[in-house]
């Protein structure tokens, strides 16, 4: 019953869709862009009645309706309420409602912002579009209404490691984020064609930029801490593909909120702008494509429609294709050449807007490669971490380089002298700092270290310097200053934490006491705890670091109905250092137990950095959109 | 004129992606379960997991009278959870039961079986999902009746007590 009326729903809100696109189509033909009285109510109509179905998802999933299929999949009458509500988007089915919601949110939205009718009539015209392809892709591919005969008295799925509150919030973060940049897409092809892209434009753009990327870097940071803490590999970066599918976007778009910026300072570099919008938005296409169309892994793809990735994979070459059109008939040939002294903050931004083009591409070229090589060739090649790292670390130094003077540059005037000042005092301090660091805390030298700490260090110094400058419009530039802080704070806390962490696997019995490197870990005790449904074995260990102790208690669960065992982690963490512990669940040796230690610095401060960037972003969104244009 | 260039060159470069990437999917082989109840067993052909040189062949099952097929793996919690009702359906009702391993690694599919005992007569490996695809299963585990080659039962999830009566009462009518 409720699924029927899901279903309605989902029907009605593609009716009202196509008779809002048909009336946008005449509009446009008619050149007739007043009264948008009738517009803005099919808009929230086709809004509402997503919004319904998609709580009626969420219904179906609170009180464990098995007949619906994505249900019986994805959920369990023992699972807890938050599991079963998140448990809603958790999956193919639900996320891809999540995602056409969010486009229609955003278009909802956009409605009651002031902008020039026309504008607003173009960029509904295309947001519409997006809502009706991916509106037919949910019902023709991916119903989440689907019934399933006989009903199941049980549901599939339980599976303990996707039980976690951070992954309740991860995926609705990183939608927000990157099914948001659809509208600023939508708003650059409507500025294409309307011959409307200005100051004006990049204005309003800025918002609908800067807000994606600041949900979109918390809920890439949200993934990654999860992994962090649950996987139990003492990672939080794998360059794994879905992982990639996520940066791509991420990186599209901070090139793109620069490049809008130098577009609306000094009123040029619009195509390029644009052109940044739409390809930000077509690589987060791209990563639905990837992991939607059970290209990547799918161990647990079992029901996967094949014409599921065909019609992703048509979809988003078809939206390239025409939005590219677009472009190369519509964009503003503009002369660039005309004044362009080196020093001077735009060419700063497009020297980075270049750096981080590259930087896409190369995880871009590392994530598809092997997945076209192995299909075509049948050769599979591994692109791990020493790719990535190897490829972009020695540019990402220039990149920091440069990302510390732009911000002091000025808009108009060349201003060479006081920037060679400016290098002298970071490079003293910076290597002083560096060099401290260096002898305190590494017994081994290494370049790569040396540079990542140096140039780290120098943009947060250069940061703190703009920011005494710059003390009495403090509130103009709040938002770069954190964002840029959180930055060099993060790639500083990444180096650190790559060469200082260690890991230690051993085999230990109670009342083993083993000295490694600087550690000595003692295995205490065991002891057993009975819970309602399973019974958990506690080991307690002792670290002593440099006369510092650490107590931690890893242990195993073991569930009896259904019999699985599961390793729970144990973390105590200070602002500077992780100490993980965790128990192996295979290789049980006669009395002994396998145990995995890693000694992980500066963890709390990369998870503080990413949220520092994404705040900045926050704070930044809402404050260009007030400013004054110069 | 030169617009209509790089147009084209776009439309080329994009049937390129588009042809690499549909290589891609079709490398992968993915499918949509059907509705099979009331119809005959489809075809397939099954290796033996103990003995290689064994096949599983649908066409033998259909010859017989009465028979349960179950699809299951060892990576598969649910199908601990019905094993005990398999286990019975063995021994205490002499039930025939085939099983189908679905995307499993042998080694753990023998070690499950001899952890917890071996229901099945005989069982097929299905690495790839292809038989569970043409029983039109959803996930595992799935337990199909079927009487003289034809599917009257199906049970989505784990069986249970109520299950077990069912089929009872199917192999006496």
């Amino acid at each position: 019953m409720a699924g029927t009326i899901g279903n309605l729903g989902l029907f009605f809100s593609l009716v009202l869709n196509v008779v809002l696109l048909l009336l946008l189509i005449q509009r446009i033909r008619q050149t007739n862009f007043g009264n948008l009285k009738i517009i803005e109510l099919l808009n929230n109509g086709v809004f509402l009645s997503l919004l319904i179905s998609f709580l009626i998802l969420i219904y179906c999933f609170i009180i464990s309706d098995f007949s619906n299929v994505a249900v019986y999949q994805n959920s369990h009458t023992a699972k807890p309420l938050i599991y079963k509500i998140s448990g809603a988007w958790g999956n193919h089915e639900g996320s891809m409602v999540l995602f056409v919601l969010i486009l229609s949110f955003f278009s909802f939205v956009f409605l009651r912002t002031k902008v020039v009718d026309k504008l607003k009539i173009y960029t509904i015209f295309f947001q519409s579009i997006l809502i009706f392809i991916f509106l037919i892709f949910l019902l023709l591919t991916s119903n989440p209404f689907d019934q399933i005969d006989p009903k199941p008295l049980q549901g599939l799925g339980l599976n303990p490691i996707l039980q976690d509150p951070l992954l309740a919030i991860h995926p609705p973060f990183l939608y927000f984020g990157y099914v948001g940049f659809s509208l600023v897409f939508s708003f650059a092809l409507a500025g294409l064609l309307t011959n409307n892209l200005d100051k004006s434009w990049s204005k309003i753009a800025n918002f609908w930029i800067i807000l994606p990327w600041s949900l979109l870097t918390i809920g890439i940071g949200l993934g990654s801490f999860w992994a962090y803490y649950e996987l139990g590999w003492g990672g939080y970066w794998f360059w794994d593909p879905v992982e990639n599918a996520s940066l791509m976007p991420w990186l599209a778009a901070t090139a793109l909120l620069h490049s809008n910026l130098v577009s609306f300072k000094k009123d040029k570099l619009h195509s390029w702008t644009a052109l940044l919008a739409i390809f930000t938005f077509i690589m987060s296409l791209l990563g639905t494509f990837l992991v939607r169309s059970g290209v990547l892994n799918s161990v647990h793809a079992f029901a996967n429609d094949p014409h599921r990735g065909l019609y992703i994979l048509s979809v988003i070459l078809l939206v390239t294709f025409y939005s590219l059109v677009i472009f190369i008939i519509k964009s503003p040939k503009q002369n660039t050449h005309k004044n362009y002294p080196f020093f001077q903050k735009d060419n700063f931004i497009l020297i980075n807007n270049c750096f981080l083009v590259f930087f896409l591409s190369v995880v871009l070229v590392g994530t598809i490669y092997p997945i076209i090589l192995d299909a075509v060739s049948g050769q599979s090649i591994s692109v791990g971490p020493i790719y990535y790292h190897s490829i972009l670390t020695p540019f990402l130094f220039i990149f920091l380089f440069f990302m510390s003077h732009g911000p002091l540059l000025s808009w108009n005037k060349q201003d060479k002298f006081p920037q060679i000042r400016n290098v002298k005092i970071f490079f003293f301090i910076s290597i002083i700092l560096t060099s401290i660091i260096i002898f305190w805390f590494f017994d081994y030298k290494n370049i790569i270290l040396i540079l990542g700490l140096f140039f780290s260090l120098y943009l947060i110094i250069s940061v703190i310097f703009d920011f005494v400058l710059n003390k009495k419009l403090i509130k103009l530039h709040l938002g770069r200053l954190i964002s840029h802080l959180g930055f060099g704070i993060l790639i500083f806390s990444i180096f650190i934490n790559a060469y200082l962490s260690k890991e230690i696997n051993l085999a230990m019995k109670v009342g083993d006491e083993v000295k490694i490197e600087n550690f000595i870990i003692k295995f205490k005790s065991i002891n057993k705890v009975k819970k309602q449904n399973y019974e958990e074995v506690f080991g307690n260990f002792l670290v002593k670091n440099n006369g510092k102790l650490v107590e931690l208690s890893p242990s195993i669960r073991k569930y009896d109905q259904p019999v699985q065992l599961t390793s729970e982690t144990s973390i105590k963490n200070n602002f500077f250092v992780d100490y993980y512990f965790a128990i192996n669940l295979s290789d049980f040796e006669k009395d002994k137990i396998m145990i995995r230690f890693y000694y992980k610095p500066m963890m709390f401060w990369i998870w503080f950095s990413i949220l520092l960037i994404a705040f900045g972003g926050m704070y930044q969104s809402f404050r260009l959109t007030n400013e004054k244009q110069i | 004129m030169k617009n209509k260039y790089r147009i084209t060159i776009l439309g080329v470069t994009i049937i390129i992606i588009f042809i690499l990437f549909l290589s891609v999917l079709n490398s992968n082989k993915v499918y949509q379960p059907s509705q099979m109840l009331g119809k005959k067993i489809p075809e397939f052909v099954l290796d033996n997991l103990f003995n290689k040189n064994l096949k599983l062949n649908s066409k033998n099952l259909s010859e017989k009278e009465f028979a349960v097929l179950n699809i299951w793996a060892s990576w598969c919690i649910p199908c601990r959870i019905e094993h005990p009702f398999l286990m019975d359906l063995k021994n205490k009702y002499q039930i025939e039961i085939i099983g189908i391993n679905y995307k499993d690694d042998d080694n753990n599919a023998k070690e499950f079986l001899k952890k917890y005992s071996n229901p099945f007569s005989s069982i097929g490996i299905d690495k790839n999902g292809e038989a569970a695809i043409q029983l039109g299963a959803f996930g595992v585990p799935e337990t199909y009746v079927l009487k003289n080659g034809k599917i009257i039962f199906k049970h989505i999830g784990p069986i249970n007590a109520d299950v077990v009566i069912k089929i009872i009462e199917l192999r006496g009518k």
